[in-house]
């Protein structure tokens, strides 16, 4: 990570486009029949528990099983691949994009996670601190406790199987944490961003940047 | 009768042959039994028995490690019973009784499985327990997602899943904590509600070896069909996501009576109970399917329910 960031060249590129671009793709083989067009609004999944759908964006059958897609995302269909319509499509195959407006607090996010050394959910799961982890945050806060590769940092729950997850990565501070203990995670999402310990001041002056910024010429 | 002593590897071969065996063979034909049997052999290839321990799965963790050190190679499929236990514990810290009369343990087992078939392995303590119980005269016996095994909507057995890491060469295993109420009939008062053990439903003791004897052959054929299943998906060409109707899974659905309970979940739901939902269903990997009160539906893969 460098010292030197360019703030005016992040900041602008979000200025100038500030959305985020979704790509949905086959979620498994079948024949696809779209159920939005260019241009539809589109809600993300909602409700306490995460319960309440989204727009449903494509049907997929296969083996006379229609299943339909949703939307995790909010924002504007900007493009769909409609000559894929009624035909058959392997699992993984671009299907459509949505074009998802990004909020202050989410940019922040989006140029931490560029900086910061991220974490991933190895399996859609839900996610726990270590014992050991927990009540070291609990006594001096996250940004207070060091991990380095080989930590046992995490517990990953899924199906009454609890497994231990190791970090692995270059040593830090736990800067960002992105579960929220009992919620699922999807496989791949960010778990934990974690700082080398000298760089805190440079994400403290992206975070204090950005939020004048927008502030500014919001 | 704490007859556990008696039960060796040899022991157990010789009822998977004489019993369990022959039960599968009709329904499943000579060669796919065989083939599942042969995977699922290695299950109780070493047992271990102590008089006592503080916590099985602690055990386990210093059997693989002594091993390690020792230059030795661990055997997957080790069993380590203890005719008592003295701190043992339940997930969420909770207090298991697990008193003389019991069948207590811990089954340990090297990560060989495919990432898509993990959330499968959860469900076979259950079903295996289930199925001896119901061998033993108890009809009634069920399975509340994911492992718990109920008689009269009282918990006759428990079952966890731990991953451990080894501390050398950093083989990933499988820990199945199993704690099976079977001749204990006494237990602490705030247990009393919940709780209860074959004995206490036969309204007799059983011979403690011989039911430990069912539940590990039946293990042992569901682990071999767990293995027997990625081997036919691999020869499919293993793509993508498994979207067969697992039959592990399937014969879950026919011992267990979740689906269609109105339950409250929640990931510790004694704790901290989030919601209430009708359980529609289960996903192909085992994932409860909720319905709230306002149509929304819910998957969870992590949690447990309470009905």
């Amino acid at each position: 990570m460098s010292e030197e960031i360019d703030f005016d060249e992040i900041l602008g590129k979000y200025h100038s486009d500030p959305f985020e671009y979704v790509d949905i793709f086959a979620e498994h083989t079948g024949t696809v029949r779209f159920l939005v067009e260019v241009g539809n609004d589109v809600e993300a999944v909602s409700g306490e528990w995460k319960h309440i759908p989204g727009t449903a964006l494509y049907e997929i059958t296969r083996e006379r099983n229609p299943k339909k897609n949703t939307a995790t995302t909010n924002g504007v269909v900007s493009e769909v691949y409609s000559g894929l319509e009624g035909r058959f499509v392997e699992a993984g195959e671009k299907l459509l994009t949505i074009r998802h407006p990004l909020k202050k607090k989410e940019i922040i996010e989006r140029i931490l996670q560029e900086v910061l050394i991220i974490f991933p959910a190895p399996e859609r799961a839900k996610y726990f601190f270590a014992p050991d982890v927990q009540s070291r945050i609990e006594k001096k806060g996250a940004r207070e406790v060091s991990v380095k590769n080989g930590d046992e940092i995490i517990i990953m729950s899924l199906m009454k199987r609890d497994t231990p997850v190791y970090y692995s990565g270059d040593p830090g501070v736990i800067h960002s944490v992105y579960f929220q203990p009992g919620v699922s995670v999807d496989q791949g999402a960010p778990l934990l961003g974690v700082c080398p310990a000298d760089k805190l001041p440079l994400i403290k002056k992206i975070i204090t940047r950005v939020k004048a910024d927008w502030d500014k010429s919001s | 009768m704490d007859n556990l002593s008696q039960l060796i590897p040899a022991v157990l071969n010789d009822h998977v042959s004489a019993v369990e065996f022959p039960a599968r063979l009709q329904a499943h034909g000579e060669q796919k039994a065989e083939a599942i049997a042969r995977y699922g052999a290695f299950i109780g290839s070493e047992i271990r028995i102590y008089p006592s321990l503080g916590r099985a799965m602690d055990q386990a963790r210093a059997h693989i490690a002594g091993c390690e050190q020792n230059g030795r190679s661990v055997a997957s499929g080790s069993l380590i019973l203890a005719s008592r236990l003295d701190s043992s514990k339940g997930r969420f810290q909770r207090s298991w009784h697990a008193p003389l009369g019991g069948l207590w343990g811990c089954l340990l087992l090297a990560d060989t499985f495919l990432p898509t078939f993990r959330n499968i392995l959860p469900l076979i303590p259950g079903i295996a327990c289930c199925e001896a119980l119901r061998q033993e005269g108890v009809p009634d016996a069920t399975i509340r997602w994911v492992n718990d095994v109920l008689v009269n909507r009282k918990k006759q057995a428990g079952f966890l899943v731990e991953g451990f890491v080894s501390p050398i060469h950093h083989e990933q295993y499988h820990l199945l904590g199993f704690g099976l109420n079977v001749n204990n009939e006494a237990f602490p008062v705030e247990l009393q509600e919940d709780a209860t053990s074959l004995s206490t439903i036969l309204g007799e003791s059983v011979n403690l070896c011989s039911f430990a004897m069912s539940f590990f052959a039946k293990i042992r054929w569901y682990i071999g069909l767990l293995f027997y299943e990625e081997a036919q998906w691999l020869e499919r060409g293993g793509h993508g996501e498994y979207t067969d109707n697992h039959p592990i899974l399937t014969r879950w659905l026919e011992l267990s009576d979740t689906i269609g309970q109105r339950v409250s979940f929640g990931y510790d739901v004694v704790q901290n109970p989030q919601y209430e939902a009708l359980v529609t269903g289960v996903t192909n990997d085992g994932g409860l399917i909720l319905e709230h009160d306002d149509g929304g539906v819910s998957i969870e893969h992590s949690g447990e329910v309470r009905y």
